[in-house]
């Protein structure tokens, strides 16, 4: 290896997950490795429930039942983690501008940075699928041995579980490689750049909504049955664990029929990502050169909206500019926005398939959940990045501009929040629930929701004292993701209780006042806690640190305070 | 009038800027000059309000500044050394937000926005992102947004910096117009030439100390120089620049 392909392929493979849009002045190697934790640990965290196949006492029917759907389980896992892996690098994943203009004026040959990127592509590839197969690789390869195999059939059933994870997840990487390639050819650079974004977004909810929803048909009385083999078609996740079993030595034609769907899905995709990559070397390079400085804007009358006085749509309009248009926060909020769609989705799939209590027609519990959900999720998310700064030295601008009371300011980021985490769930609740259910069902759930609203948006803005987006930000202070599982359940156990109390409350005109009036008097309680918490305090620009030293406020014995 | 008192700024017990006091005159442009590093930048920021002074007073009109800050702030104007802007906005929507900031009526903030633009030369980019402006182009932004409220204060940090010839030449015409018209103009800069053309007077600041402050006249005939930059020369350069010069291209040679 050339000193000038090691040089590039650590660049481009540390800059796969661009930093930038994850967290400012961060350690690469770090993070990466804190990454790789994470899935390890998810991993490991699966692995112990192979545990079950050996204490139990079940059917060998039904334990294969049970192997079947956690292999399709383990391939549909690897399938979704490599694919928001590859929505994450989406803007890495090709040689860009920068690339371009840093490399092109040195003397490196195109094919040694074709190769790096190659290489550090599938090195990432090859990481996210280790990485999330660690234990569970090792583990539950050994549920599938055939009975009575000695060493060489437990080798080969390793090698059958390796090949087709990476197999499922190079499909997968490949696939949206060759989408996110050819689109830059079809497209020009200027309608590419535009529609990279919603592409990117799209992957994601495409990716999300099909590991949730997909139906669970992974027994051998499902794969082979004639009314699922339309849906199969469209189902790569089981295409592998055919591929799976047939690499394992196990031929039933249902099975061979999958595992050639597999071996044909991969091919083009594969095909597909391989040409996508040469003509970027031949045509996107050239055009990214090409592309003027400047590109001719369009005018954005639509942003030109009210929000009360100019303070509050100077404050507003700023917020949602930011949240639109800042990658780095619009990936985090999405990352927020993505766990509250599975949950919401974990919820719907009973609607979907049937066998839910109530029909969806009909006030049911699991479209209630799914609003009240994403709304927890909007606002949380919505304020998690109003903490994380955008061009941090440019606010100088609001604190040379600070003419207002700093009450003011404060009231601005309540209604930036309202706006930007509450208002588009509200709308989309209405939009939804409109065409389905009474109307008196749909404007009580609007009212409930909007008094939740206010109280979860005084909840999280107690204490924040800045504008959103312009103060520094000191990152560690939160064990977030130690506590994250901890809050997702208490949430969806709290939401759960909220919705069935609701529901009955839509019934009864008398106990809807009731919820509602205890909501009301709930949403005054935190606005007043949070205005009084916010007197006296200017806006804040910088994050104080810990200080060094902290007095334990020790007393002698028998000495009062004060 | 704005006048500094005895300011000095402390950065972990090394003083920034050390007792600086100085006058700067309503109606006159007084040019503000120092090495990299000696302190000018500092000094700014502190009249602008963006950090406070460890010890000493600034005031404006005879008032000082922090007894009504959001008033003075209303009356201020500011172009700072970098081009410091929120990318992901157009340049329209900079100067709409920053006139919404100041609390400027909408329809005079959209009339001065618009001859903003136009006069320099920024109307056909308006709606594109900051982010692809050159360095020009944004420092056109930070005038007309340091501009539009018509301030009482002028400072300017470098604001020549990466202007086009055409554009140089109107800021410099803009810069006295301003002070004609009775406006205190504090002007930073390294480019000797034009403080010479603009300044009545200039103060020279040398490791955060005032070294001259004084008519550009009167400093060629007390120092017997024949230019601002043999006098800044004199006074704030302790390096000898050609033999520096002749290191480097040694150095790249060897």
């Amino acid at each position: 290896m050339t000193l000038q392909f090691r040089v590039l392929y650590r660049e481009f493979l540390f800059r796969m997950v661009d930093l930038e849009m994850l967290a400012e002045r961060a350690d690469v190697a770090r993070l990466l490795s804190q990454l790789a934790a994470l899935l390890a640990a998810l991993s490991f965290a699966i692995s112990l429930s192979v545990l079950r196949y050996a204490f139990t006492r079940a059917t060998p029917e039904a334990l294969l039942i049970s192997a079947w759907s956690d292999q399709h389980f383990l391939i549909a896992t690897t399938m979704a983690v490599v694919g928001l892996f590859a929505v994450l690098s989406w803007d890495s994943a090709f040689p860009d501008r920068r690339d371009v203009l840093v490399l092109a004026p040195l003397p490196i040959r195109a094919s040694t940075m074709f190769f790096a990127k190659i290489a550090a592509l599938a090195s990432a590839l090859a990481l996210t699928v280790v990485s999330v197969n660690s234990f569970t690789g090792l583990a539950f390869p050994l549920v599938f041995i055939p009975l009575g195999g000695g060493f060489f059939a437990g080798l080969r059933t390793l090698a059958a579980h390796w090949a087709t994870l990476f197999a499922a997840g190079a499909f997968l990487f490949c696939s949206l490689l060759a989408i996110q390639g050819i689109s830059a050819q079809l497209l020009s650079r200027r309608h590419f750049l535009r529609w990279s974004a919603f592409l990117q977004l799209a992957a994601f909810c495409i990716i999300l909504c099909v590991y949730f929803l997909q139906p669970a048909i992974a027994t051998p009385a499902g794969l082979s049955a004639e009314r699922n083999q339309a849906l199969l078609t469209w189902l790569p996740s089981y295409w592998f664990l055919g591929l799976f079993h047939a690499l394992n030595g196990d031929l039933h034609p249902v099975h061979t029929l999958l595992a050639w769907r597999a071996v044909v899905g991969l091919a083009v995709a594969a095909g597909g990502a391989s040409l996508a990559f040469l003509l970027s070397y031949f045509r996107t390079l050239r055009k990214a050169v090409e592309e003027p400085d400047i590109l001719p804007g369009r005018r954005r009358a639509s942003f030109r909206l009210p929000f009360g006085d100019s303070l509050r749509t100077a404050i507003v309009l700023f917020s949602l500019r930011t949240v639109l248009r800042s990658r780095q926060h619009r990936v985090i909020l999405a990352g927020y926005l993505g766990v509250g769609s599975a949950i919401e989705l974990a919820y719907l799939k009973s609607l979907i398939y049937g066998y839910a209590a109530d029909p969806w027609w009909r006030v049911n519990i699991p479209l209630l959940v799914a609003s009240v959900v994403m709304l927890c999720f909007s606002i949380v998310g919505v304020r998690a990045v109003f903490d994380l700064p955008i061009a941090l030295r440019a606010n100088w601008i609001f604190r040379v501009t600070a003419v207002h009371d700093a009450e003011l300011y404060f009231r601005a980021s309540w209604l930036a929040l309202f706006a930007i985490a509450c208002l588009p769930v509200l709308l989309a609740t209405a939009a939804t629930l409109a065409p389905i259910w009474p109307a008196a069902a749909v404007a009580g759930h609007l009212l409930l929701l909007g008094a939740l609203a206010s109280i979860l948006v005084d909840l999280t803005l107690f204490g924040f004292r800045k504008i959103p987006f312009t103060c520094a930000y000191l990152p560690g202070k939160a064990n977030i993701h130690v506590l994250a599982g901890a809050y997702i359940i208490v949430l969806t156990a709290i939401t759960d209780g909220l919705v069935r109390g609701e529901r009955r409350a839509l019934g009864d005109p008398v106990s809807f006042a009731k919820f509602l009036a205890v909501l009301c008097i709930a949403a005054v309680w935190a606005r007043r806690r949070t205005r009084i918490r916010a007197q006296g305090f200017d806006v804040q620009f910088d994050q104080a640190p810990p200080a060094d030293l902290m007095t334990l406020e020790l007393r002698r014995d028998g000495v009062l305070p004060g | 009038m704005l006048e500094l008192r005895g300011v000095t700024k402390l950065f972990s017990a090394i003083a920034a800027v050390d007792h600086v006091s100085f006058q700067a005159a309503a109606g006159e442009v007084t040019g503000y000059l120092g090495p990299n590093g000696s302190g000018k930048s500092t000094t700014m920021k502190m009249i602008t309000g963006l950090m406070e002074p460890t010890s000493g007073e600034i005031l404006f009109n005879g008032e000082p500044v922090q007894r009504d800050l959001i008033g003075y702030k209303r009356r201020m104007g500011y172009v700072p050394e970098e081009p410091h802007l929120y990318l992901h906005l157009t340049g329209s929507e900079y100067l709409e937000m920053v006139s919404q900031l100041r609390g400027l009526p909408a329809r005079a903030a959209a009339t001065r926005i618009h001859g903003l633009l136009l006069l320099f030369g920024l109307h056909g980019d308006r709606h594109v992102a900051i982010s692809s402006y050159s360095k020009g182009m944004r420092q056109k932004v930070l005038l007309s947004a340091a501009l539009m409220h018509n301030p009482d204060l002028v400072l300017l940090d470098e604001p020549f910096s990466g202007l086009d010839v055409a554009t140089g030449l109107v800021l410099r015409n803009l810069i006295e117009e301003l002070a004609s018209r009775g406006k205190t103009v504090l002007f930073s800069s390294h480019e000797l030439e034009t403080v010479e053309r603009v300044c009545q007077r200039v103060v020279i600041l040398h490791r955060g100390k005032i070294v001259a402050d004084d008519s550009i006249a009167n400093l060629r005939g007390l120092m017997a120089l024949p230019t601002l930059e043999h006098i800044f020369t004199q006074l704030a350069v302790e390096q000898d620049t050609a033999a520096i010069s002749r290191e480097i291209a040694d150095l790249i040679q060897s």
